[in-house]
């Protein structure tokens, strides 16, 4: 296995299940970190590979509810939930914010393993869209400030003419610019262009012809 | 006097004595005052003259010697007159001095003044040896060192004049030529002027020792009065630094006199109550204390007040939103140097949060026996699941995990024996969770011990006085001494008069709160068994016979458990237990316990 392939962290307090859990899951071939409360998880330097993150609900100190709470808020593996009280509110609480299983103790190792499947499934895709905006992001930082200016217009479909006016450039200096925007963005279309700004979050200039 | 006249007669006194010059003798004329005619006095000039040098000597002290100068000149109608004084420096008058200077002339010599001549060879030191007016005849022909000092003196009167019986200078006139000579007439008003001089040179002392003594007074005036000012400078600082701390530190700080009277608050008590120190005065203090504790409070600050002894005491006291908050409120006597109380200090600190976390405690230990006491079968069973749960989910991942090991290929054997391994263990520790729950309900084998009754009734009274406090209600024990000893599980014998009494205690909630009462004895009816008793002063009981059967109860919230977990405890020792509502009010309930065989 290399430090690509995926890895599946486990958190519980209970020995027992940790073990089990640990070699059931290497079983599947997959790498597995098992922690005894969230603290410790927190604490812990993971790798940076697709991952999927198996909680128990009932931890003393920091619940597994409350871990899923502090995590939402960074780029974290996504979770499934497993439980000794399969309590409705608790589970409706985890799938509403974001897990992808909530499974309750015992439960079949096929509906585990599929569970931790979709989660790593979901986490790599995750991290290739990160991966791809990052490198939008630093293609972005290329453009200076006057092409930055003139994007805007050029993915709302405006003229050059038009766009001229508006920042009261010359006209065969947008061209100029537009060029370079290509260039630097790498896009091989204006369309390419396009769905790239909205990916960048970048708002087209309004009353676009 | 000039520095240029003192070194000019510097260098003739060293250079100029030379060896056989004249006789003193040779140069004396003194008889000649008798002899010669003498003028008539001019008593109205004399009194003039002497009344200016007295007027001189009260105003303006510090031109005395010229004045004398002067008068001299003018009594004596003289060509020159001036003083010669002893000094040590040549500047300042010094009778233990070696040489005479000139500190004031008047008249054609005037331009020597600062000069001198040595005491032991010169017209002076001759005046001072022999302690008398003497006229010199052009004294340079003994003292040659004169010479150049012109015009030169051809008579010289020179009168001696004392301080304390000492010499200190003479007093001189001189005429530079033969337009006359001195006689008898001089002779007297020198004398009378030598008396002044005296006078002069004395005051000038007593100046000089003033004007020292003052500067030296002075001087001591002014470290003292930077040293009080230091002083005061670092009290102020102190004072404010002080109230800085008082009223800055986080805690309520008092002051009181040794009456008792409180005279200072800090802010942080005013801003607390939301009072003006006015409000506490004359016992007005009390009004901020919780009602019930006012009184006991003003009593305990009154001994303490009466003893000096260090004031300690609990109370509530108002808020200025009328919330009322425990405080320790601690005084200590500060004494002065006979011993008697100077004053109190003290402050409060606010312990409301441990008062209620200690009232917390109290109902959580007693809501902790209640729950096991009525714990529903529901939540048992909840419990026992969770427990069964955790090592039954491990065991099967465990048999999934070993069996995955086994499919692979090649065969993870290792790892599924582990797996197996592990399954054996949870599946033992499931097994004792139930095993431990079978024994929850079927008293299986206790944990025998010798014990003392009294004493774990002791134990189970201590964890019920919060219980009994917070309800009123009093505990009465009438226990046997040296009661015999039983053999059981002190655990489940706590339980079991833990049950008994907090059944008793809540028996009594309909009750008034001065009639509840609980009591309890222990006796030994017969060499087998000891018996307890517990009675309190409630409703009573209908059903004696079927209190103790599990799900059975009358009060609205219990479960019926509390009673059949006792008698099953009973069971378990071989005892018996039983209720009965007697004539009175109230139930008591008793249980024997078999005595202990002593071994031999």
């Amino acid at each position: 296995m290399n430090s690509d392939s995926p890895i599946v962290f486990v958190v519980d307090d209970d020995h027992r299940v940790r073990e089990a859990l640990s070699s059931l899951i290497s079983s599947a071939g997959l790498r597995v970190a098992v922690f005894s409360s969230a603290a410790e998880f927190l604490e812990s330097k993971r790798p940076d590979a697709p991952a999927c993150l198996v909680l128990d609900l009932q931890l003393p100190g920091i619940s597994g509810l409350e871990l899923q709470q502090q995590l939402s808020a960074g780029d974290t593996p996504p979770i499934v939930f497993i439980s000794g009280h399969g309590d409705i509110p608790s589970s409706v609480r985890a799938i509403k914010a974001g897990a992808v299983e909530f499974l309750p103790k015992p439960f079949d190792d096929q509906e585990l393993l599929r569970a931790i499947d979709a989660a790593i499934d979901q986490d790599r895709t995750e991290r290739q869209k990160r991966t791809e905006l990052a490198e939008l992001q630093s293609r972005y930082n290329l453009l200076t400030r006057r092409e930055r200016e003139v994007l805007p217009f050029v993915v709302a479909g405006y003229a050059n003419k038009l766009t001229a006016a508006d920042l009261g450039i010359a006209e065969i200096t947008i061209g100029v610019h537009r060029g370079q925007i290509m260039r630097k963005m790498a896009a091989k279309s204006l369309a390419d262009l396009v769905r790239m700004a909205d990916r960048l979050g970048i708002a087209r200039t309004a009353g676009a012809a | 006097m000039s520095g240029s006249a003192k070194s000019r007669n510097e260098v003739r006194l060293a250079s100029s004595i030379p060896k056989g010059s004249a006789t003193l003798e040779s140069i004396l004329c003194t008889d000649e005052l008798q002899r010669r005619p003498s003028r008539p006095p001019d008593h109205a000039k004399e009194n003039a003259a002497i009344v200016a040098l007295a007027s001189a000597l009260a105003e303006s002290r510090h031109t005395i010697l010229e004045t004398l100068a002067d008068t001299i000149l003018q009594v004596t109608d003289a060509d020159s007159s001036g003083l010669s004084l002893l000094t040590a420096d040549g500047a300042t008058p010094d009778p233990k001095g070696e040489r005479f200077y000139w500190p004031a002339i008047r008249g054609i010599w005037k331009e020597h003044v600062g000069g001198g001549t040595p005491r032991n060879f010169g017209p002076c030191g001759d005046v001072l040896d022999r302690d008398c007016t003497l006229l010199f005849r052009h004294f340079e022909r003994r003292y040659p060192y004169l010479l150049p000092v012109s015009p030169a003196a051809v008579e010289c009167l020179l009168v001696p004049f004392y301080v304390g019986g000492k010499a200190v200078g003479t007093i001189w006139a001189m005429m530079h030529s033969d337009r006359r000579g001195f006689d008898a007439e001089d002779h007297r008003l020198m004398n009378t002027l030598g008396r002044f001089a005296s006078l002069a040179y004395q005051t000038l002392a007593t100046i000089d020792d003033l004007k020292s003594e003052i500067n030296a007074r002075e001087k001591a005036e002014r470290s003292l009065r930077e040293l009080t000012d230091g002083l005061e400078m670092q009290v102020r600082t102190r004072t404010e630094e002080l109230s800085l701390i008082i009223e800055t530190i986080p805690g309520l700080v008092w002051c009181a006199a040794p009456d008792g009277e409180l005279n200072y608050l800090n802010q942080r008590i005013l801003n607390y109550t939301g009072t003006s120190p006015a409000e506490w005065a004359h016992d007005g203090w009390t009004r901020f204390l919780h009602p019930d504790d006012a009184e006991p409070a003003a009593h305990a600050w009154s001994r303490a007040v009466a003893t000096g002894q260090p004031h300690d005491i609990q109370c509530r006291i108002r808020r200025s939103d009328g919330v009322y908050r425990w405080f320790r409120v601690l005084g200590q006597s500060a004494r002065d140097s006979a011993g008697g109380v100077a004053r109190w200090y003290g402050f409060l600190i606010d312990i409301d949060d441990r008062k209620n976390m200690e009232e917390a405690l109290r109902s959580s230990q007693a809501q902790l026996s209640r729950a096991i006491q009525t714990a529903t079968v529901g939540e048992f069973a909840a419990a026992i699941a969770h427990e069964i749960n955790q090592p039954l989910t491990a065991v099967i991942a465990n048999g999934q995990a070993c069996l995955r090991w086994l499919a692979a290929e090649p065969p993870g054997i290792a790892k599924a024996q582990e797996a197996a391994e592990r399954i054996v263990r949870d599946g033992k520790e499931a097994g004792q969770v139930v095993q431990r729950t079978r024994a929850l309900f079927k008293h299986a084998a206790i944990d025998r011990i010798e014990l003392d009754l009294n004493g774990v009734i002791g134990e189970v009274l201590h964890l019920l006085n919060g219980e009994t406090a917070r309800r009123g209600v009093t505990v009465e024990t009438d226990l046997a001494e040296n009661l015999a000893h039983v053999a059981g599980d002190r655990l489940q014998l706590q339980q079991l008069i833990f049950n008994l009494l907090l059944n008793a205690i809540e028996a009594m909630d309909p009750v008034p709160h001065g009639l509840r009462k609980l009591f309890i004895c222990s006796k030994q009816p017969s060499p087998e068994n000891v018996l307890v008793e517990m009675r309190d002063c409630g409703t009573g009981i209908k059903d004696p016979d079927r209190i103790f059967e599990a799900f059975f109860t009358t009060k609205e919230n219990g479960m019926g458990m509390g009673l059949a977990i006792c008698r099953s405890i009973i069971d378990a020792h071989r005892g018996q237990l039983w209720a009965a509502s007697g004539e009175g009010p109230g139930t008591t309930f008793s249980f024997t316990l078999p005595i202990q065989a002593r071994s031999s």
